[in-house]
């Protein structure tokens, strides 16, 4: 589109003022302010949507001054000035990218072999759309300058390297357009380049105005040349008049103009401000507009590095000013969004994490509310799920429902997989969903309400795009389909209307059309400004020089030209600050903007120095500092507990507290097999079998003790995990039969030795100091001949204990342990109790035993030659004598409500709390009654 | 353009690499190479950051010092050139900022690699992994392998056999945890060596076999033989009992099992006596062996060995099974979607078989890829940093351009390499130091003096007494090859050169100091801060240590009991170090799984509480409903940030640091929003693992590993942490034996040295690694040590009789003990060593205050300015109100779909009046028209509709009408900017020529049931249709009373007129 037919006049508006409202003087010509002011047989064409806006809403005002209406002009960006000459039977961007993807799924590539070197991996179809959203991408890259793959070629001419490659390229175009063909569609770049050929003069225009628009689509240009056969053609150039050599017919900047142009930034090193990062970058924006607060229109901010933009939003909330991005946020972010990923993810699969994953949906669970009437309960519900994980690790729902049959969320799940699952895409969905929002309705005066429906019709429009096409495409999966709408909706953008005095966040290219006498920029970095692509696999520079895409070289005039524009219309009464960043968020260094540089060489040097200098070093990062200290309700002591309880609190008594009196206790959403403690329970089940088995009390042939072991694991698993187990389950019950089936050797070896099973899972309570301690004894075994009597307790452990190491360790040096607590025989150094277990055990049965007792450990460790009866040798009464003193001081201590001080010496990942405490236990702690840390 | 040459140089710590490798640059420019033509390679953008503004601030200098300008022009050998000529380069290095190619290699290869998608088997574009996602990924492809494909997949049956072998006699309950250990640990080796016959192959590892196998089998029978041999043996009776011992604890071994005392005893007296067995020490006495019996302990030995060797062997190949299991799937499902991490781009770059074709600038030639075309580059030079730390597989993916710029009959392209093999401390991470020499050999055998050698000795950074200190450890040649025999002494010695300092008249203090534990070092090294006051003084001070939780400790320490602004520079978990992140996560975690009570308690201990409890919040459920609902809704940064406001006043006016922490969580919240997650667990952990890296803010002692210190520099280093057993410890892990030219001979999980030791392979394995585990010890000491400017101390225990080869008994072989004390200022310290000016911080005057600049900017008056008013905006279309049932808006029927409403509004807009027949004439063209019938019938009978007609007849008795249809419209009205579109308004003038009254139609195409849905929707249309009736007003230019508005419902055909209010 090089230069414009004669007719095509070219006018000028100096940029001393801001361009909007010289802009709407401009269209109201001769307008005397009696009657509307009536621009209905105009059309205009202006950079962006947004910028069209600001046109109309200047035009407005401009009227309101004498107190009128305005017919509008009709207002078009350029790409829409070229797509709406675009006639039905075109295919939708969804429709040219399937197409595609079935180009590629059913591609012979050894016949391609210059654009597919290599054989691709196995042709999935979400690697088909990911090529071909690539491909999609090129196309209307070319289309932009009239060229569709097969054009290429020719226009590159014959001597450049990757002919053959584009030939290929040119097939693959080709059978595209024959696959949409099929459909009686057209390509869509093709189809606008076809529209674009001789398009009907558009009715009731009377004359065209291609306002201050500095790099308009090529195509565009196409159109208005022909336009301008029928029609007057304005080209209106924000610029004063003597620059007309720095532009083209059309108002673009020319490249040879501009590349070494020397830009006027008046009183530059005030106005420029090398910040640390974006984030400072924001912070200096924020602080700025904070000074301005409400008054509104005197500030702009622009944001020409979109990793700024979030970090603007932030500040700006955190200022308590509001902020608005007209570019709208992708419905990604959409509480919908999660809600259909979650569904889809049920279609996929009915894993059990997928059920999961849905259930923390307030849309879904709003259901379950309206469904099963208000006395359900959403926590309740959520509770019962993790309950149902962490004992069950059900695989799927239906495993999941074996576990809990009467939930009647659950089945409200099942339902809705059932909803999902028959008949085909969309309808599945529509159908899910009415039944999912049926008791709901919107109140479209609640903004979020009005959002939900919002987004609900343009999921609905997804729905029916799909359908159209749905039908067409064959081989491609329900779920695919799924992830088709999904990333159509996710992609769609939703625009919030600006709210009252919000600070708008302007990309760079709208900010021509910002006309606050003060305008802040961010992100004034190379790459951002100016704009430079690097990195296509097809376009590289230099052919899109010989096919007349737009190059970097152009992209640098046009920055060039807007950054001098928004100083010059600045240079009196108003005022431009452009911050940049010396790092990414990332931390990468970033290079200042070229546009920055462009100074009489004189300057460089300085400049240089300047823009390439220290940042303002931020303060050191203030000490460390606590915000408070956790404050632990108080609770009654128990009256009861566990022998276990015991080792607890000689452990840690405020860790006690936490776990046994105020029963704090996580959920792990992500356990994905046993823990210690389920593979404990595991083993003892199928121990504990052998033990109550009669027949067995006398077996001494360790084949049948394995058989009978390992079938009762089989019971067991089954009982508790169901038919079909997740691979660590497997590997873990693989495990638990290894340590059994050496369990069944020492046992045959033990009952050989004469010892029988007495009594197993034997329970007892003990009153100790007026605490009630209960537990129960793994298995007891009487000597047949002797008549001893052992206490055994199973031990599952990876490592075999020793039982004299797991009660007693040996006293530090500065030992803290309470007196009751330690315990000093002879000459030996002093022991501390670490547990009471097996002392109390003997204690608890020692009325039913006449002669010796002894005690141990039965170990079922991880390498199986370990396995065993470990006995307490030398547990002596003297010994008996010093556990029960210990007991009676723990009682005591519990029940007196002593749980202070803490361990400090518990390894964090070790710890069950580790999350509540930094840099010290007392420290982050105030105890109630305790005395609490200095 | 002159021939350039090539060049390797040799640059010892300080002795301006970067300098070097800046002033190349310049020549090369200065020789008119164009600045893209020029590829300048290093390991962190930090570093090529740093390399492009000291290449402009050089320039610039030049540009406008005269002086400055002379000194350039030497250094770069362009003696002629001016202030003139680098201001012109300056100018051409600033217009062609944008195309350098100053970068790190990953940069450099993911850039190639986005070029050459479809050549290496990618689907398109992909997106590099940084840590965290790559952590993430692992997570799912985990979960997915643990999830039970309908039955037991054979898949899965294989990884279990894998599994249990990997893990061998001791079983792993924990399957996720063990995996988790074995990916980190393995995963690096497994994708060097996908080849499974790498893989605990006994072949490729003894290919002569080995007196060890088929040994095995005989272990019982030769156990038999040496207890009867043995027997008639007339042996003390300690030795019986120990040989009784010995035969019960063979009894039970299994490989992999600790040996029992007894067995262990024997045997490894047994090796002594190796191979003859002559006579064999138990219980302090030697005894003769009858042949009988050497030979049966031989065997047994061998089968024992043999025994041990097999099962590693399993273990290996189980290992690989596992691993090639986990990387299928992972391939599949994270690889192919795109998603690489900076490794994965090497390897697919990584010429050879399977790999990719390697890079050319050639045309045409054959299976290569070409670049110049792709990158728009036309590369002709190459300077590559810190070499020593390049890895083979970086070097092989650049060897082929190299090699024709190299090659390069007409000289015009040129290499250049740079880095300092006393300095290789990243060999752990694939960093490969003998590349240097081979590279330099590779080209200049062929042809002597392709490349120049330069060494760099001379010391710009330290000053006199710590280049001293250097000289006397590093270059104690003897010494060294003493405690590092064979290969590592060797290479270090080879390249040795003794330093000198630049900075001859610079003052400095070096010397090592004794300390019993870490507590004393800890201590004498806060004495030390405390004597020389650095941040005072103005000077750096940094204390170098081993491990990063080290740092951490000693960073607490010198902040707690020295009260000094200590940073420890290893990344802090800056969402959960601290009081409100671990509050924040558990309000989530509370919220997501209700049943959590310790994160509900933990709530419930905060303030926070309060908080719950006077926004009626506090029931879990309302709790969970409220936070899901935000997340959902907005995200975790908008959510968890409400929160924060809610209990940032109940924070210390000055807690600063709690606000800080505040805006890093809040950070990181949007960093994981950005992954469109909203997954309660995901985030969870992800802010978990969330790490900063604080800046290296001014005037702090900076606590950090040697590894991290690498290339800074300081005033003042203390290193109070260099003990350790020994220095040539080979790092535990899978024994990778690689071959000559990289490629790998095989892999083993190594058996424990009293096995090794016995093998001559093994052994010889064994040697090499503790070689190159000598070497790199080397070079991080020498790296700690040269990090200092002005004073370096070392504080370690004494070495004494110690006969550990650690750190401080290098120091004590080449420093000498000879020592009692040092004396640093008034400090008098226990010590061996010293050297410079024990005062030497006395002297240094503290630095002038800097002033804080200002952060707020100049304000406009808001008077000030011609601008166009900003007004909120509304859209009548959009003035909707009342409650709206939800579910319709999701079924799929078409007749409530927008287009169909478009299409009815365009044909009604199509009727000016409703003449008789124009129906019909309307009807034909239509259906001429192929207008969708559903559409055209609407439209026809609304038109049919006598009790629509008022709205398309021409009203009678006025003097003029007019119709406005489709007209859209700008206004402001009250303060507001009004815009929209007006479907039908009839306006009539009387016969003075005035308007009388005008009618405003709204179509509503929307699919209204029944009467009383009607009448609800009239209702809400209601404020739409008012604000209609005032824009035709103004339009008109009417009083108000003469417009009336009405609306019509083309579903059910009625109009209601709308009652202005
Ligand atoms: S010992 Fe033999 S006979 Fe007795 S129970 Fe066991 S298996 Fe049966």
């Amino acid at each position: 589109m090089d230069s414009p037919p004669a007719n095509v006049r070219r006018h000028f508006l100096a940029w001393d003022q801001p361009l909007l409202n010289q802009a709407a003087a401009f269209l109201a010509g001769e307008w005397d302010g009696r009657g509307p002011l009536d621009l209905s047989r105009l059309l205009v064409v202006v950079p962006t949507r947004q910028s069209g806006r600001r046109l109309r809403e200047a035009l407005a005002g401009f009227a309101a001054v004498h107190r009128q209406a305005v017919l509008p002009p009709r207002v078009l960006a350029p790409e829409a000035f070229v797509s709406r000459l675009i006639a039905g039977g075109v295919a939708s961007p969804l429709e040219s990218q399937l197409a595609w993807t079935e180009v590629f799924r059913g591609l012979e590539f050894g016949e391609f072999r210059d654009v597919f070197p290599v054989d691709p991996p196995e042709r999935t179809f979400a690697w088909a759309v990911r090529l071909a959203q690539q491909f999609v991408r090129l196309q209307s890259t070319l289309a932009e300058a009239g060229l569709t793959l097969a054009g290429v070629g020719a226009k590159a001419g014959e001597n450049f390297p990757e002919v053959q490659r584009w030939r290929q390229m040119a097939e693959l175009g080709r059978r595209q357009a024959e696959k949409l063909a099929v459909l009686g569609r057209a390509g869509g770049p093709a189809a606008r380049l076809a529209a674009g050929e001789n398009p009907p003069p558009p009715e009731g225009v009377d004359r065209i105005v291609l306002l201050a628009t500095p790099d308009p689509l090529p195509l565009a240009l196409a159109v208005m040349t022909q336009y301008a056969r029928v029609l007057p053609v304005q080209v209106v150039v924000f610029a004063p008049e003597q620059e007309a050599a720095a532009f083209d017919g059309w108002g673009r900047p020319l490249a040879a103009a501009w590349e070494q142009r020397v830009l006027a930034l008046p009183d530059f090193e005030p106005r420029v401000h090398l910040c640390a990062d974006p984030a400072a970058q924001a912070e200096r924006a924020v602080a700025v507009a904070r000074g301005y607060g409400q008054s509104d229109g005197v500030l702009g901010i622009g944001v020409a590095d979109p990793e700024a933009l979030p970090l603007l939003e932030r500040e700006l909330r955190h200022a308590g000013l509001a902020g608005f991005n007209p570019e709208g946020r992708a419905r990604r972010g959409d509480g919908l969004f999660q809600l259909l990923a979650a569904l889809a993810g049920l279609v996929r699969e009915d894993s059990f994490a997928a059920v999961q994953t849905l259930a923390r949906c307030p849309d879904f669970l709003a259901y379950l509310r309206a469904r099963h009437g208000e006395d359900f309960s959403v926590a309740r519900f959520l509770a019962e799920l993790d309950a149902l994980h962490a004992a069950h690790l059900p695989a799927d729902l239906a495993a999941a429902r074996r576990h809990a049959p009467h939930s009647r969320a659950l089945g409200a799940v099942a339902e809705l997989r059932a909803l999902l699952t028959t008949g085909t895409f969309p309808q599945t969905a529509a159908a899910a969903l009415g039944a999912i929002f049926a008791a709901r309705r919107f109140d479209l005066m609640r903004p979020a309400d009005a959002h939900a429906a919002e987004a609900a019709g343009t999921w609905a429009e997804v729905m029916r795009e799909v359908r159209s096409v749905a039908g067409r495409f064959d081989d491609v999966a329900e779920a695919e389909w799924w992830d088709v709408a999904l990333q159509l909706y996710g992609e769609s953008k939703r625009t919030d209307e600006k709210p009252a005095g919000a600070v708008e966040l302007q990309g760079w290219l709208e900010l021509l059309w910002e006309d606050a006498p003060h305008l802040v920029v961010a992100g004034l970095n190379d790459d951002c400004v100016p704009e430079a692509v690097a990195g296509d696999p097809f376009l590289p520079e230099s052919l899109r020089e010989r096919l007349g895409l737009k190059t970097n070289g152009a992209r640098f005039a046009r920055d060039a030209y807007l950054l001098q524009a928004l100083a010059a219309c600045r240079a009196t009464g108003g005022r431009l600050d452009l911050l940049l960043g010396k790092t990414s968020a990332a931390g990468d260094p970033l290079r200042p903007s070229r546009l920055l540089l462009r100074c009489v060489d004189a300057e460089l040097p300085r400049r240089i120095a300047f823009l390439f200098g220290a940042v303002e070093s931020a303060p050191a990062t203030p000490a460390w500092h606590r915000a408070w200290r956790l404050r632990p309700r108080l609770a009654a002591p128990p009256a009861r507990v566990a022998v276990t309880a015991l080792r607890a609190w000689l452990d840690c008594p405020f860790r006690f507290y936490l776990e046994r009196v105020l029963r704090m206790e996580a959920v792990d959403p992500t356990k994905t097999e046993l823990d210690a403690l389920d593979f404990g329970t595991l083993c003892h089940a199928a121990l504990e079998a052998m033990g109550n088995e009669p027949v067995l009390r006398d077996c001494t042939e360790a084949k049948v003790l394995r058989e009978f072991l390992l079938a009762a694991l089989e019971r067991e698993a089954a009982r508790r995990f169901g038919a079909e187990l997740t691979l660590p389950l497997m590997v873990q019950l693989e495990s638990a039969r290894q340590r059994l089936s050496r369990a069944a050797d020492v046992q045959a070896q033990a009952r050989a030795e004469g010892w029988v099973v007495a009594a197993v899972e034997r329970k007892f309570k003990l009153e100790v100091g007026g605490l009630i301690v209960s537990g129960k004894i793994d298995r007891i075994d009487r000597h047949e001949r002797t008549g001893a009597v052992r206490v055994l307790d199973y031990k599952t452990s990876d490592q075999p204990a020793q039982p004299w190491e797991a009660h007693l360790r040996t006293a530090r040096r500065d030992e803290t342990a309470r007196a009751f607590a330690r315990f000093a025989s002879g000459d030996e150094r002093e022991q501390v109790w670490r547990d009471l277990q097996l002392p109390l055990y003997l204690r608890a049965m020692a009325g039913e035993f006449s002669g010796e007792a002894e005690c141990g450990y039965f170990n079922l460790p991880k390498a199986a030659t370990e396995t065993g009866i470990a006995r307490w040798d030398g547990y002596t009464p003297e010994l008996a004598a010093a556990a029960w003193r210990c007991a009676e001081g723990v009682a005591a201590a519990i029940r007196a409500g002593e749980f202070w001080p803490p361990n400090e010496n518990v390894r964090a990942d070790r710890d069950a709390f580790a999350t509540l405490f930094h840099r010290g236990v007392a420290e982050s702690v105030i105890f109630p009654g305790a005395e609490g840390p200095r | 353009m002159t021939a350039i040459g090539h060049v390797m140089i040799l640059a010892s710590a300080g002795s301006g690499k970067t300098y070097a490798l800046t002033n190349r640059f310049l020549r090369l420019l200065a020789l008119g190479a164009k600045p893209e033509r020029i590829v300048a390679l290093t390991f962190t953008r930090k570093a090529a950051g740093e390399f492009f503004e000291v290449i402009l601030h050089k320039l610039a200098r030049a540009a406008g010092d005269p002086g400055f300008a002379a000194e350039l022009a030497r250094d770069i050998e362009v003696p002629a050139f001016g202030p003139a000529d680098f201001l012109r380069m300056l100018r051409g290095v600033a217009d062609a900022m944008h195309r350098l190619r100053l970068g790190t290699f990953d940069g450099f290869f993911a850039r190639v690699a986005r070029n050459f998608p479809l050549e290496l088997g990618l689907a398109g574009e992909f997106e590099i992994l940084q840590e965290h996602a790559a952590r993430r990924e692992r997570g799912r492809v985990l979960r997915r392998m643990f999830e039970r494909v309908g039955g037991l997949a054979a898949a899965q049956r294989e990884f279990i056999e894998a599994f249990k072998r990997a893990t061998f006699g001791g079983d792993e309950k924990r399957l996720g945890a063990q995996l988790d250990r074995f990916i980190d640990e393995h995963q690096e080796i497994f994708l060097e060596v996908p080849e499974r016959d790498r893989w605990g192959n006994a072949a490729r590892i003894w290919p002569d076999g080995g007196e060890w196998f088929g040994a095995a089998a005989r272990r019982e029978p030769a156990a038999q033989a040496l207890r009867t041999a043995l027997a008639t043996l007339e042996l003390s009776e300690k030795q019986r009992a120990r040989w009784a011992a010995f035969f019960a604890e063979l009894g039970d071994w299994a490989p992999g099992a600790p040996m029992g005392a007894a067995l262990e005893y024997i045997f490894k007296n047994a090796l002594k006596a190796w191979p003859e067995l002559a006579e064999i020490m138990v219980e302090r006495k030697n005894h003769a062996l009858p042949p009988g019996a050497r030979a049966a302990l031989r065997l047994l030995l061998q089968a024992l060995i043999g025994q041990e060797f097999d099962r590693r062997l399993e273990v290996t190949r189980g290992i690989y099974a596992v691993l090639s299991a986990y990387e299928a799937v992972y391939h599949d499902t994270v690889r192919r979607a795109g998603k690489l991490t900076f490794g994965d781009v090497q390897r697919l770059l990584a010429p050879g078989e399977g790999g990719a074709r390697s890079l050319s600038r050639v045309a045409a030639e054959e299976g290569r890829l070409f670049i110049d075309f792709r990158l728009d580059a036309e590369i002709d030079h190459w300077l590559l940093d810190e070499f020593q730390d390049t890895s083979f597989g970086q070097w092989s993916v650049l060897k082929n351009l190299i090699d024709e710029a190299v090659q390069d009959p007409t000289g015009a392209r040129s290499f250049f390499y740079v880095g300092d093999v006393k300095q290789s401390v990243f060999a752990w991470r694939g960093g490969d130091p003998r590349l240097f020499r081979e590279i330099f050999n590779h080209y200049n055998d062929g042809a002597p003096g392709t490349i120049a050698e330069q060494h760099l000795v001379k010391s710009y950074r330290s000053a006199p007494p710590v280049i001293a200190l250097v000289n006397a450890v590093f270059g104690a040649a003897p010494a060294i090859a003493e405690l590092f025999p064979g290969a590592a002494s060797a290479e270090w010695n080879r390249e040795w050169r003794d330093h000198e300092s630049a900075r001859p008249q610079l003052g400095g203090h070096a010397a090592w100091l004794y300390a019993d534990d870490e507590s004393d070092r800890f201590a004498t090294a806060l004495r030390l801060l405390h004597e020389i006051e650095p941040l005072e003084r103005g000077l750096t001070c940094a204390l170098l240590v081993q491990k990063n939780d080290t740092a951490a400790r000693l960073a607490d320490y010198l902040r707690h009991e020295g009260g000094l602004p200590a940073v420890a520079e290893s990344d802090l978990h800056v969402c959960v170090d601290h009081p409100l992140g671990a509050v924040l996560l558990a309000l989530v975690k509370a919220a997501a799984h209700p049943g959590d009570t310790l994160a509900r308690e933990h709530v419930l201990m905060t303030p926070l509480a309060a908080r719950l409890a006077e926004e009626g919040l506090a029931a879990p459920e309302v709790l969970t409903q409220r936070v899901l609902g935000q997340i959902h809704a907005e995200g975790f940064e908008r959510t968890m940030d409400t929160w924060w406001r809610r209990l940032e006043p109940r924070l210390a006016v000055d807690d600063a640091f709690t606000r800080e922490r505040a805006r890093q969580f809040m950070a990181a919240a949007g960093l994981f929003d950005a992954t469109g997650s909203r997954d309660v667990a995901e985030f969870i952990q992800f802010m978990e693992r969330h790490t900063v890296r604080e800046p290296d803010a001014v005037a702090v002692v900076r606590v950090m590993t040697i590894h991290k210190a690498k290339g800074l520099g300081f005033d003042v280093v203390i290193l109070p942490d260099l003990e350790g057993t020994r220095l040539d410890g080979r790092r535990d892990g899978l024994a990778v034996q690689h071959a000559a030219n990289r490629s790998v001979a095989w892999v083993l999980d190594l058996p424990g040295k009293l096995f090794a030791e016995q093998d001559a392979v093994l052994a010889a394995h064994l040697r090499a690694a503790e070689a190159d585990a000598g070497y790199e010890n080397l070079s991080l000491l020498y790296v700690a040590m040269t990090r200092a400017k002005r004073a370096m101390y070392l504080v370690t225990k004494p070495s004494g009789k110690s006969t550990s080869r650690n750190f401080p008994k290098l120091l004590a072989e080449t420093l000498g003990e000879a020592g009692e004390s040092v004396g640093v200022g008034k400090l008098e310290l226990a010590g061996a060593w010293a050297v410079g000016d024990a005062d030497w911080h006395t002297r240094v005057a503290p630095p002038p205050v800097a002033l804080p600049r200002t952060m707020e900017l100049p304000r406009l008056d808001p008077a000030a300015g011609s601008r166009s008013r900003r007004l909120p905006a509304r859209r009548p279309s959009d003035e909707k109100d009342g409650t709206i049932a939800a579910a319709p808006i999701f079924a799929l029927g078409d007749r409530v779909s927008t287009e169909f409403g478009t299409q009815v509004h365009a044909l009604l807009a199509e009727v000016e009046w409703l003449d008789a027949g124009e129906l019909a004439v309307l009807g034909h063209a239509w259906a001429a028209r192929k207008i969708e019938t559903g559409v055209r019938e609407q439209v026809l009978a609304c038109l049919r509709d006598p009790g629509l007609a008022a709205v398309w007849q021409r009203p009678a008795r006025v003097a003029r009408t007019e119709v406005w249809r489709e007209r859209a419209f700008e206004v402001v009205l009250d303060g507001m900017w009004v815009t929209g579109v007006l479907d039908r308004v009839v306006v009539e003038w009387g016969a003075d020529g005035r308007v009388e009254r005008a009618t405003v139609y709204d179509f509503k195409t929307g699919l209204v049931a029944d009467e009383p849905a009607v009448e609800a929707a009239a209702r809400r249309y209601a404020r739409q249709l008012e604000l209609y009736r005032r824009v035709v007003v103004s339009l008109a230019g009417v009083s108000d009373s003469m417009v009336g508005s009405e609306v019509v419902f083309t579903w059910v055909r009625r109009r209601i007129v709308v009652e202005s209010r």
